[in-house]
């Protein structure tokens, strides 16, 4: 079985772990916000903050950098795109010229997506999806009633969830069944192999228009309808939920204000 | 009771009728096994029973609902839980226990109702220590156990099965029939839609269906009775019912109407005289 590991669930006990989901998620989305406009040494304090975040939810080094392993090439494009491309004074000159500017900027968007991506990733690897529907879900509650099918979203998302290895097996079958008959899917190159994965897409639709149809039969069987349900788990604050929003939000106000201090 | 009446079902009205005037009553707390060749129209009938399909002519009644009335279908889904053929495809929830409270959830019962329902159901099926398990990492028995259980925590009084142990090894088909039975004892209607001759000969009532009608309806022993019958629409009887078939055939004066092994046994040794085999 394939499994998928960016920023995959890591089940803990971790203070982390137990908390709400949605104080996770508003702190991730707060967090974003003073990323973007952090400083020299507001980005220095967010950094602290994630390292020290990773190993309150018992994450090791290794496991964050995992999750930012698929995208290093990107990490290496924002950077030398930024290090080349910008004005300024030169440090010396290689085909374009490379500034201290360049050095600077390219430093400081690079750590803004790095550190955007570890608190997404702190977010996932310490919240069980379901948790994360769930949270998303009652955040969304309030606008219920400006049109937002909350309930709907999450059932959406958590059927889709719930495919995901469901589908990856069906490939692999199908892969299987025609490498049987002959299909060789290692060889041939990039094009030719495009190629060849064209002839697992198709039936994979197919597969799954069939899926969904049976789906939503078994779905409608068990009472399924559009709007408010209710779950298994109802999500409450505890004392510890609003002492941690209160911690993260008083926090992060604090860095932003950094911002206007002469430093 | 579930009643179904002059029931007229086509997919495409050119065609003839995938149910032709089916009439049929249900009462509560039996197991009733239908069986037939494929295309008979059995899984269209058994849509039927909970609003899935709506007759075209004719009427399903359960409970006294009418399935043609939609403000009546939420109870009726309640009441008559269906267990399609392929659980993969029905199995909503990201882990067992969140699939089991989906039904439950749908119904908008309170969490602490939810979790207990959640866990009688999973107990009765005996996956219980499967609940946080995710459906994915389960073999086929126990995600159509899981399935059931689904069903259940909904507390229906008529459980439908299409084909519950295709696909399934014999543990596995154990496991799910000994399910079904349980159900039974515990007064919940069982309506069992099946190819398999032998899991079906300790039913209250078997329905024969063929070309959209029923056929033969009554108790095991008197459908599996008429091999000729069930030989002529694609059927087959039990195999000791066969057994004794055969030796009929060949001049033996066996019962016609034997299903199990035990009997098969005491009418062979009738036969031959007591002391010649092993002991039994």
């Amino acid at each position: 079985m394939k499994t998928l590991h960016l920023g995959q669930f890591i089940p803990g006990d971790s203070p982390v772990h137990r908390l709400d989901p949605r104080v996770k998620i508003l702190a991730v989305l707060l967090l974003s916000i003073v990323i973007l406009n952090a400083g020299t040494v507001g980005s220095l304090v967010v950094t602290a903050f994630l390292l020290a975040a990773a190993a309150l939810s018992g994450l090791s080094v290794g496991r964050v950098a995992a999750a930012l392993k698929p995208l290093a090439w990107f990490f290496a494009i924002l950077f030398c795109l930024h290090l080349f491309f910008t004005d300024g004074r030169p440090i010396f000159t290689f085909l374009p010229a490379v500034t201290y500017e360049g050095l600077g900027l390219g430093t400081a968007v690079t750590w803004q997506f790095i550190a955007l991506v570890v608190s997404a990733a702190v977010l996932t690897m310490t919240t069980a999806p379901s948790e994360l529907v769930g949270g998303f879900e009652k955040l969304l509650r309030p606008f219920n009633r400006l049109g937002v099918p909350s309930h709907d979203i999450a059932i959406m998302v958590s059927v889709a969830l719930r495919f995901v290895p469901t589908l990856l097996e069906e490939v692999e079958r199908m892969q299987e069944a025609q490498m049987a008959r002959g299909a060789d899917f290692a060889g041939g190159g990039v094009i030719r192999r495009l190629r060849k994965m064209a002839t697992l897409v198709i039936p994979l639709i197919l597969c799954t228009f069939r899926r969904a149809d049976e789906l939503a039969l078994a779905m409608e069987g068990r009472g399924y309808h559009r709007g408010p349900r209710t779950y298994l788990r109802e999500l409450k604050f505890t004392g510890a939920d609003y002492a941690a929003l209160l911690a993260v939000t008083a926090f992060l106000i604090g860095v932003e204000a950094l911002r206007f201090l002469p430093l | 009771m579930i009643k179904a009446a002059q029931l007229i079902y086509r997919y495409d009205p050119k065609d003839t009728p995938v149910l032709d005037r089916v009439s049929l009553e249900i009462p509560e707390g039996q197991y009733v096994a239908v069986i037939g060749a494929n295309g008979c129209g059995k899984t269209t009938l058994v849509k039927h029973f909970n609003a899935l399909l709506v007759p075209q002519q004719g009427q399903v009644l359960v409970d006294g609902l009418d399935t043609k009335d939609p403000r009546a279908h939420r109870e009726i889904r309640r009441r008559v839980g269906m267990v399609f053929q392929n659980p993969d495809n029905q199995i909503v929830g990201m882990s067992v226990e969140e699939d089991v409270a989906f039904g439950p959830g749908n119904l908008g019962l309170a969490p602490a109702e939810i979790r207990g329902r959640v866990g009688v159901a999973l107990e009765t099926v005996g996956m219980l220590r499967f609940a946080k398990r995710a459906p994915h990492s389960l073999s086929g028995g126990e995600k159509r156990l899981v399935a059931i259980a689904g069903v259940l925590a909904m507390r229906p009084a008529y459980v439908v099965l299409d084909e519950p142990t295709s696909y399934l090894d014999p543990a596995g088909r154990e496991r799910v029939l000994n399910v079904l039975w349980d159900l039974r004892q515990e007064g919940i209607s069982v309506i069992h839609v099946t190819h398999s001759m032998d899991e079906i000969v300790d039913a209250d009532r078997v329905v024969v269906m063929s070309g959209g009608t029923i056929i033969r309806d009554g108790a095991p022993r008197d459908v599996f009775r008429e091999a000729d019958v069930l030989r002529a629409v694609g059927l087959s009887t039990p195999q000791v019912t066969e057994l004794m078939g055969r030796l009929r055939a060949q001049g033996c004066g066996v019962r016609p109407d034997v299903l199990s092994v035990e009997e098969a046994f005491r009418e062979i040794t009738a036969l031959i005289g007591p002391g010649t085999g092993g002991s039994r």
